[in-house]
């Protein structure tokens, strides 16, 4: 398995090499630079060329590519275009939020969601069912940054039950948790639609296949049949979808981080994208790709770990 | 002297720094003021180089400072190059050589009531009171300002009590709605943001200065308020404009020139007639930021009224800026604020700025080149009421050309809690937001 995970990562290199290039291009022809977007109003050419050969944009890009590359393989994500600070501490500070969220909203969506799956499949076309599914419909439906909004009107303004700023200081856990309920339960909500309808689907099937009807056929009870039987062959599909939505959540958490005023990668993302600031993007570009590698390799590994049939060469 | 202008200032004493990171608190001194103000006039260390050309500075002593000037300028011209806004800002020169122009960046060194004590990035800034302020030490224990992009998330904390004092909407719905709120109120205050339109007549058919006029007469300015409301904007009847500066024109005064441009659809169908253009189309893109949008969009259904299409792309806001400097746009919405029409006239009027073409491109979109002896000469007179009149002149010949047709200009808007007194009146600030003194106190 070592093996295995070793050979994945090397294999992800060329990839990431080939994002990391075609990121590095595509934010330098979207119109607009950071030294505009940095002096706004007051980006007179005189000035913006004088802040571009400070921002060392001056270079030909193949200089500013071999500088990035370079960098890159020294561990230097290099310095904010705008506000001329290691990259790296931004993210090391953003970081941390964005996981927490996503981590918290992914539990939330697999507590409530799997549950919900299996009763409106066992259940199927009865009330339980159908209830179910409107909610679902409706947790899909949603909007991210409504539902935070709303939660926000209700919990925060009108209760007073949490706080409207979703992010606080991890060396005050209890706190920490006060601030990050609302924004992991407005993602959590969202979670446990996609969780929850998918478990029901994937469920109907497996419910139909024979060696379910033999498992009843020998006289199993119904909780075994479908916990250890049938809900076992429908992890599979489930760990495919929670590894996608734990990549995604990563970038589109970012209108929960922006309704919540926390502190994230995606907000950090947006930012620089809205400032050109180069540096930021690529250097999160570089975050994101490694990201998605591992959690691919660890959705890969727990297919192993769910699947007795799955063996790594 | 020998024909150059000089400024005398005497710094007030006892002024303290901040102590820094690498420095100690000290006291500001004329080394301080020479070093800022040539760091400003130096074009690889300031965007602002240009409003310093042919200034010199010298330190006298400790306390007192002298600006020569190569060309006079009148106090409105001059003092605002010295004031907290742009350039002007004065630095520690030990807190910048000790930590380098960009380490200052993120913990800036002052002599206000509140120093600064801590930034986490996407999240707050932490000041706390400087006992040592020059006018007392502050009532508050320390300010702490949190990024908070949405603007329902910034009046919900607002409605909480988490946040004592919010960015604001710009509309006089949102005022209306806190001022309706137990406990809260909106701060509606200057500095006013102008908006005006620029039509590109190096381009047909808006060279024909017949169809810049009809363009204008098709526009509405009370539907253009209405986007925003009173008293949160109000209407404006040239560039540079009366209600916020000398030397711009009143309602009143405008309509006497002939150039008030009143809403008249008939009129502008008529002068379209007359160049001889019909069924015309325009492309052009805006911001996605409402105070650009919206005007777009208003102007889209105005111009339809009478027979032209504007076609109208969003993009996102420094595309917009980027954009627009390119020439893209044949009429560009601009929204600013300068402390004086000679800004308003060098940046938007003057040939040197026309965009792209101009020796020294800024933001003349309109590409006008009719009053660079005008603006000029209104820029070295030192006789103000004269400079005054010299700048209504320069605002009628660009109403009367159509270089650029004036809407509004929109206040700065923030909702408070009642807990909160400032400690003086708010009526205008050049840095956009309400100033936290050593007076301001909160109460309960």
């Amino acid at each position: 398995m070592a093996v295995y995970a070793l050979k994945r990562i090397l294999l992800a290199v060329p990839t990431l090499l080939a994002v990391l290039t075609l990121i590095f291009i595509i934010v330098r022809v979207v119109p607009g630079d950071p030294a505009t977007a940095a002096l706004g109003d007051y980006a007179s050419k005189e000035a913006v060329e004088a802040l571009r050969q400070r921002m060392g944009l001056d270079k030909p890009l193949y200089v500013q590519y071999v500088d990035f590359l370079s960098g890159l393989l020294r561990g230097d994500l290099g310095r904010s275009l705008i506000s001329s600070q290691p990259v790296i501490d931004q993210i090391r500070f953003a970081l941390p939020h964005t996981i927490e969220l996503a981590v918290a909203a992914i539990l939330i969506g697999l507590v409530l969601g799997i549950p919900v799956g299996i009763i409106t499949a066992v259940r199927r076309n009865t009330m339980v069912d159908y209830v179910g599914r409107v909610l679902s419909l409706a947790g899909l439906s949603f909007p991210a940054f409504y539902l935070g909004i709303l939660l926000l009107y209700f919990f925060s303004v009108r209760w007073r039950l949490f706080p409207t700023l979703g992010a606080g200081n991890f060396s005050d856990p209890l706190a920490n948790l006060h601030h990050l309920a609302l924004p992991a339960i407005s993602l959590g909500l969202i979670e446990t639609a996609y969780i929850g309808r998918m478990t029901r689907s994937v469920m109907i099937n497996v419910l139909g296949d024979d060696y379910v009807r033999t498992a009843r056929a020998k006289g199993l009870s119904n909780r075994v049949v479908l916990l250890r039987h049938a809900f076992r062959a429908a992890l599979i599909p489930i760990v495919s979808l929670v590894g996608i939505f734990a990549i995604s959540l990563i970038g589109s958490s970012v209108l929960t981080e922006i309704v919540f005023s926390r502190p994230g990668l995606g907000r950090l993302m947006v930012g620089a994208i809205r400032q050109r600031d180069y540096t930021t993007v690529q250097s999160i570009m570089v975050i994101y790709a490694c990201f998605i590698v591992f959690i691919n390799l660890i959705t890969d590994l727990v297919y192993g770990l769910v699947d007795p049939r799955v063996r790594y060469e | 002297m020998d024909g150059k202008q000089v400024w005398t200032f005497t710094l007030r004493q006892g002024v303290m720094w901040h102590p820094g990171p690498q420095t100690e608190s000290y006291e500001l001194t004329a080394d301080d003021v020479v070093f800022s103000l040539q760091k400003s006039a130096n074009s690889d260390t300031s965007a602002y180089a240009a409003e310093y050309t042919g200034m010199t500075f010298e330190k006298v002593d400790d306390y007192t400072v002298r600006i020569t000037l190569d060309t006079p300028l009148s106090p409105l011209l001059f003092l605002p190059k010295v004031a907290n806004y742009s350039g002007g800002f004065i630095m520690s020169q030990r807190a910048v050589e000790a930590m380098g122009p960009d380490a200052i960046k993120t913990h800036p060194v002052g002599t206000g009531p509140f120093m600064f004590q801590n930034y986490t990035p996407q999240n707050a800034i932490e000041l706390v009171a400087w006992d040592n302020y020059f006018r007392g030490a502050p009532k508050l224990a320390g300010v702490t300002l949190r990024f908070m992009p949405d603007p329902s998330s910034r009046e919900l904390a607002l409605q909480s009590g988490e946040m004592d004092v919010v960015d604001g909407i710009s509309e006089a719905r949102w005022v209306d709605k806190i001022n309706a709120i137990d406990g809260l109120t909106a701060d509606v205050f200057g500095v006013g943001e102008v908006t005006f339109v620029n039509f590109d007549m190096s381009r047909e058919p808006l060279s024909d200065v017949r169809v810049r006029q009809a363009l204008a007469y098709a526009m509405n300015r009370e539907e253009h308020l209405a986007l925003f409301g009173e008293p949160v904007a109000q209407s404006v009847y040239s560039v540079a404009p009366a209600e916020l500066m000398a030397g711009g024109l009143t309602r009143e005064e405008a309509e006497q020139a002939g150039v008030a441009y009143d809403y008249d659809p008939d009129r502008a169908q008529q002068l379209l007639a007359e160049a001889g253009v019909q069924n015309l189309t325009f492309e052009v893109v805006t911001s996605e930021l409402d105070s650009y949008r919206k005007h777009y969009e208003a102007l889209q259904a105005q111009l339809a009224k009478i027979g032209v299409t504007l076609t109208v792309n969003v993009v996102d806001h420094p595309t917009f800026h980027s954009l627009i400097r390119e020439n893209v746009n044949p009429i560009v919405i601009y929204i600013a604020f300068r402390p004086n029409p000679d800004a308003y006239f060098s940046q938007f009027f003057h040939s040197d700025a026309i965009v792209v073409t101009g020796p020294k491109p800024n933001t003349n979109f309109s590409h006008y080149d009719k009053v660079d002896d005008l603006i000029e000469e209104a820029r070295a007179e030192t006789d103000p009421d004269r400079q005054v009149e010299l700048w209504k002149e320069i605002n009628t010949r660009i109403l009367q050309d159509m270089a650029a047709m004036p809407l509004l200009y929109i206040n700065q808007v923030y909702g408070r809690s009642k807990r909160v007194d400032y400690g003086h009146e708010l009526k205008s600030s050049l840095a956009l937001y309400p100033q936290i003194t050593e007076l301001t106190t909160i109460t309960g």
